[in-house]
């Protein structure tokens, strides 16, 4: 690989239409600081974290957005974003918890049953929520398409394919390899099935954040109306409501099972890989960590949300 | 937690940000992408990765503070505007109005530029 070709490499990091503006003289720049030379891991870091964070801006996710419609659009899609850090910590917490009843004893399952029962409630919910916004800017989308937009949205909506796709298979391929398998084996029995199931999980993880991206740059390119808009913010706000719940839910029924029945977590996947983690639930420690990452995301947006409500031009029947 | 008023200084960030270093950079004369380097380097210490001074870059011509100038080369040079002389004016005399405060309660005769220091709250340790 030639200088020429890891420069342009690095230059990947930057979305298409920041490279078509500034490209040419970061280029120049690059030449003029690292000519034939080594290009230092800081001089690499510094460019990944300027070109993912001009997508983002790009996206209208951060960054100066003009017009409150706009303001409104952001902070319901970091709201998304949020979501789905939820989604890949509910996938994990669905599979810690499962078949935990067996292993508590009657008389200590009622506080768990209430949290157990606070995630599965205040996940529906959260699920209903984001189908509901999504059929509301169903028409948008078909309007865009009718309009001819569909080569604005064909990368992003090829990649969440893929990536879908991909999920498929291997979620396929791991069920089919767990039929053979002992209950036992499949909880932590067998570390083999251990590792892949960690790899398939970072792989769901991954997809769910290629396919939030690919949500976020098809939403920037649909005209929606300000009233909807304002709608699916409101609907943003509850589904960070429902994000409290979940989060609250998970820790009454980790604190609770942790007393009730510590073996069940013990014994859980992923406890042998490291020894420390025999005593504590590795899996739990993902789930919740991804739940706080979420929520913090979740909460500037709902900042941004409640912002931009407050302000006099959201009112119904103002302009957009 | 600290709570900033939003005035031309603050806007810019603290005085080792890129923006304010930049536009320091640019206030004695155009420059393209690796002479802000350098300067910038020279005259504050402050080694900016490319990618970091491009962001920034970015920022300040979307606000209007830089701009670039046709340039024949593919080094992209860019000057400071009059929007952005201003910005960095608010920014420098607010920098001022804290280094004299803090020159003034410590004491430091030889940097306080001809006022008092202001008497010490009731019960603050001096």
């Amino acid at each position: 690989m030639t200088q020429s070709d890891r420069f342009e490499r690095m230059l990947k990091w930057f979305p298409p239409a920041w490279r078509a503006r500034y490209g040419e003289g970061l280029r120049a720049l690059l030449e003029d600081s690292y000519g034939d030379g080594r290009i230092p891991w800081r001089a690499r870091a510094s460019f990944a974290r300027s070109g993912l964070g001009e997508r983002v801006r790009e996206s209208g996710l951060a960054g100066d957005v003009s017009g409150a419609s706009q303001q409104l659009r952001a902070g319901s899609l970091l709201i998304l974003c949020g979501w789905s850090a939820f989604m890949a910590a509910g996938a994990i917490f669905a599979k810690v918890s499962e078949h935990w009843s067996y292993s508590t004893p009657v008389v200590s399952r009622a506080v768990p049953v209430v949290g157990y029962g606070i995630v599965t409630w205040a996940g529906a919910i959260g699920v209903a929520l984001v189908a509901v916004g999504a059929l509301a800017a169903l028409p948008s989308l078909i309007a865009l398409l009718r309009r001819g937009g569909w080569p604005s949205i064909r990368r992003p909506t090829q990649r969440a394919v893929i990536t879908c796709a991909v999920v498929a298979v291997l979620t396929g391929a791991l069920a089919g390899w767990a039929h053979f398998l002992s209950p036992q084996d499949r909880n932590g029995g067998l570390v083999a099935y251990e590792v892949a199931f960690l790899v398939w999980s970072t792989v769901v993880i991954v997809a769910l954040a290629v396919g939030t991206g690919s949500v976020v740059a098809v939403v920037a390119r649909l005209d929606i109306p300000l009233k909807r808009v304002r709608a699916l913010s409101m609907a943003a706000l509850a589904l960070a409501l429902v994000m409290v719940a979940v989060l609250g839910g998970v820790v009454v029924w980790w604190v609770s099972e942790s007393s009730a029945a510590p073996s069940f977590l013990r014994d859980n996947i992923g406890s042998g890989i490291v020894p420390l983690f025999r005593t504590f639930s590795p899996t739990m420690v993902v789930a919740v960590t991804f739940m706080v990452l979420g929520l913090a995301v979740a909460l500037k947006g709902v900042a941004r949300v409640t912002r931009t409500l407050r302000s006099a031009d959201v009112t119904p029947g103002a302009a957009a | 937690m600290v709570t900033r008023r939003r005035g031309a200084g603050t806007a810019l960030g603290r005085n080792n940000e890129p923006p304010l270093l930049i536009l320091t950079s640019l206030a004695s004369g155009e420059k393209h992408g690796y002479a802000l380097l350098r300067d910038i380097e020279a005259f504050a210490g402050v080694v900016l990765g490319p990618g970091a001074l491009y962001g920034a870059i970015t920022r300040l011509e979307e606000r209007g503070l830089i701009e670039p100038i046709p340039s024949e080369d593919r080094r992209q040079p860019y000057r400071i505007t009059s929007s952005g002389r201003a910005a960095l004016a608010g920014a420098v005399r607010e920098m001022r109005a804290l280094s004299d405060e803090g020159a003034a309660r410590l004491g430091l005769r030889e940097m306080v530029r001809g006022r008092a220091p202001r008497p010490l709250r009731q019960g603050a340790t001096p």
